[in-house]
């Protein structure tokens, strides 16, 4: 036995062991901490925008920086009240990409000359606090998460329904050639956001009940187990989906997404890597079409694999925005230009969709690097949590809703450096835009709770 | 400011967001519990001391007169917790899956009241508490309660155990 610890002298040696093994706040000291740390970041950041783009700091920062590191810590208090033993790195890393993401917005306002209410970085903060409210709600009323499987197919019917929703007239809005955002009079928001949760939670109740069938039949043939052709049935369900959303929503990004998460929970759940053979062909054929068919998804083929055509490049719709990004990538270099010192305003929605050229303008190589490692590490937990699960419905669920946000960051940033064409989803937790801030908190929320029940079955109490 | 005090600030920040990543890939590694870098938590026991399940610390004065010198902690040798180190403070410990008992194994092979370990007349002795699999002193399944002898392996499940002074 080491030193027992002074102050616990005159309890037993017992109760001191018992006490080193459980450490129940551990974890959530070493989580204060890295979200100390976060804040420090971002107040950090904050200071240089303003130091690099007007040259002396403004008092608007101080209610940025203090406001995340309030509404951050309240969530932080509630996981010590009823998520103890929850993953202790996935807030920090959230919470330090979100402060990012207000620094640069921030500093996209004064390249816009906005200030006060009609400030982005202002609306942004505003949209952080209230998900992070709706996070903890969650957090706080969903206690186990194998309640969630009873409802998969509510789950199902909301998310079609979401996903549905900006094709209704009237309240639909069509904005930059794409219609997935739902004005209601005073906010408008992007349902699909939330969509996608509802449907990996309906993907994941589902997979768990029909994965033995979609695993065990079919006959071989070249090598390779094909699946029955009533097995098909699910697939193709959910591939005509993604091709209304290609055809009515005209967004592929959407599009790929959903049909991306179903694809791979369906290969977690089953371990056959056929499904994504059959997902892939059927995707590509159906994109190869829409490409020939579309105009719109031409013309993003076309700006993608043709961008510095002039003629490309000055059309309506050609590749002037993606153009622009990577000028600016450019300009930036290796290290950056500095906040507040390159000229990352004149690539049109750079707040939003082109964050990311932004950050690397501004930030280079370096910091671009660095953001894609907070993301890795996301992931790398989130994929842990699903690993680790204690039942099956928890692992697909955990899988998939860290798949939605690793996706998500390989269409947006692979869209801004020309790896595959542009599509209009956000970068999660960077980019302005509050539907998608709401989702990707949810979706921590959730991983936060999955993690919290993984550690509390394995430290030896029953969960309920 | 001056723009070198501005490029050093701006160069401090990617230094600091760097320092960042690497703080928490150092968390990662040094996570305690090392759970994460299980692969299957299944087919892991999970051993827990219970310390409320113990008898009321026995202290025994320091005159008394002790007949032989009985052993005073139980060190796991084999096993999930292997190189843990209970006291053996009260004059009996409770070996099973329940949650009531003072030293809990969760491994497939432990029932839920599976051993007793009790000390008499200055010995500690063991009574197999009719478990499924069966409790070993030294490789032999015991079926009357059995002294326990100092640095004799006893094995419950997949755990082994010994009793040192």
């Amino acid at each position: 036995m080491s030193a027992p610890l002074s102050n616990l002298e005159n309890t037993t040696i017992t109760e001191q062991l018992l006490l080193r093994l459980k450490i129940p706040t551990k974890l959530r000291n070493l989580e204060a901490v890295l979200i100390l740390f976060a804040m420090v970041i971002t107040s950090f950041a904050l200071a240089l925008v303003d130091l690099g783009a007007t040259g002396k700091l403004n008092v608007a920062i101080i209610g940025l920086s203090l406001g995340l590191g309030v509404i951050v810590l309240a969530l932080h208090l509630a996981l010590r009240f009823v998520a103890r033993d929850a993953d202790p790195l996935i807030l920090p890393i959230v919470t330090l990409l979100n402060g990012l993401g207000i620094a640069m917005i921030h500093r996209l306002d004064i390249a816009n000359g906005l200030t006060g209410w009609q400030s982005q970085a202002t609306r942004q903060m505003v949209w952080t606090a209230i998900a992070i409210v709706v996070a903890i709600a969650v957090i706080v009323i969903v206690r186990n998460h194998r309640v969630l499987q009873r409802y998969r197919y509510l789950w199902m019917a909301a998310g079609i329904f979401l996903l549905l929703l900006p094709l209704v007239p009237f309240i639909g809005v069509t904005i930059n050639g794409a219609r997935l955002w739902v004005n209601l009079g005073i906010v408008s928001f992007q349902p699909g956001e939330i969509g996608k949760i509802a449907l990996a939670l309906f993907f994941a109740g589902y997979l768990v009940t029909a994965r033995d069938s979609l695993s065990m039949v079919g006959k071989k043939f070249l090598g390779v187990r094909w699946p029955q052709l009533k097995d098909l049935g699910p697939i193709f369900v959910v591939w005509m989906v993604a091709m209304m959303v290609l055809i009515f929503q005209r967004d592929m990004g959407t599009s790929l997404l959903y049909f991306g998460l179903f694809l791979v929970l369906m290969y977690v759940a089953t371990g056959r890597a056929i499904w994504f053979v059959v997902g892939g062909g059927l995707f590509g054929a159906g994109a190869f079409v829409a490409s020939r068919f579309l105009t719109y998804v031409e013309g993003r083929f076309t700006a993608w694999l043709d961008s510095f055509n002039p003629a490309v490049y000055e059309a309506i719709g050609g590749s002037y925005q993606l153009v622009q990004g990577l000028f600016g990538f450019a300009s930036g270099g290796v290290i950056g230009t500095g906040f507040g010192a390159g000229h990352p305003g004149i690539v049109p929605l750079a707040e939003s969709d082109y964050i990311v050229a932004s950050l690397g303008e501004e930030l280079g190589l370096v910091g671009i690097f660095a953001i894609l490692s907070l993301y890795l590490l996301f992931i790398s937990r989130g994929m842990r949590i699903g690993i680790n699960g204690a039942d099956d419905f928890g692992r697909l669920l955990a899988v998939g809703l860290t798949f939605v946000i690793a996706l998500q960051v390989f269409i947006v940033i692979g869209g801004v450096t020309r790896v595959i064409p542009v599509t209009g989803l956000t970068t999660p937790f960077l980019a302005a835009g509050g539907s998608s801030l709401v989702a990707n908190w949810i979706i921590v929320a959730l991983l936060l709770r999955l993690s919290d029940t993984v550690r509390h079955q394995r430290d030896g109490g029953d969960a309920a | 400011m001056s723009e070198l005090t501005l490029f050093i600030l701006r160069f401090g920040f990617l230094a600091i967001l760097w320092i960042f990543v690497f703080a928490v890939v150092f968390a990662l590694r040094s996570d305690l519990f090392g759970h994460y870098t299980r692969r299957s938590d299944r087919a892991v026991p999970d051993i827990t001391v219970n310390p409320a399940a113990q008898a009321p610390t026995f202290i025994p004065p320091l005159d008394a007169p002790v007949n032989a010198d009985p052993a005073r902690t139980l060190t796991i040798t084999a096993g999930a917790r292997e190189g843990l180190e209970i006291p053996l403070d009260a004059d009996q410990l409770t070996i099973g899956r329940s949650a009531q008992s003072g030293l809990v194994i969760r491994d497939e092979y432990t029932s839920t009241h599976h051993a007793r370990l009790q000390l008499w007349n200055g010995d500690w002795v063991i009574q197999d508490l009719s478990s499924t699999n069966g409790t070993f002193v030294n490789n032999q399944r015991v079926s009357v309660p059995t002294p326990v002898p100092l640095y004799t392996p006893v094995s419950i499940g997949s755990t082994i155990f010994e009793l040192r002074p």
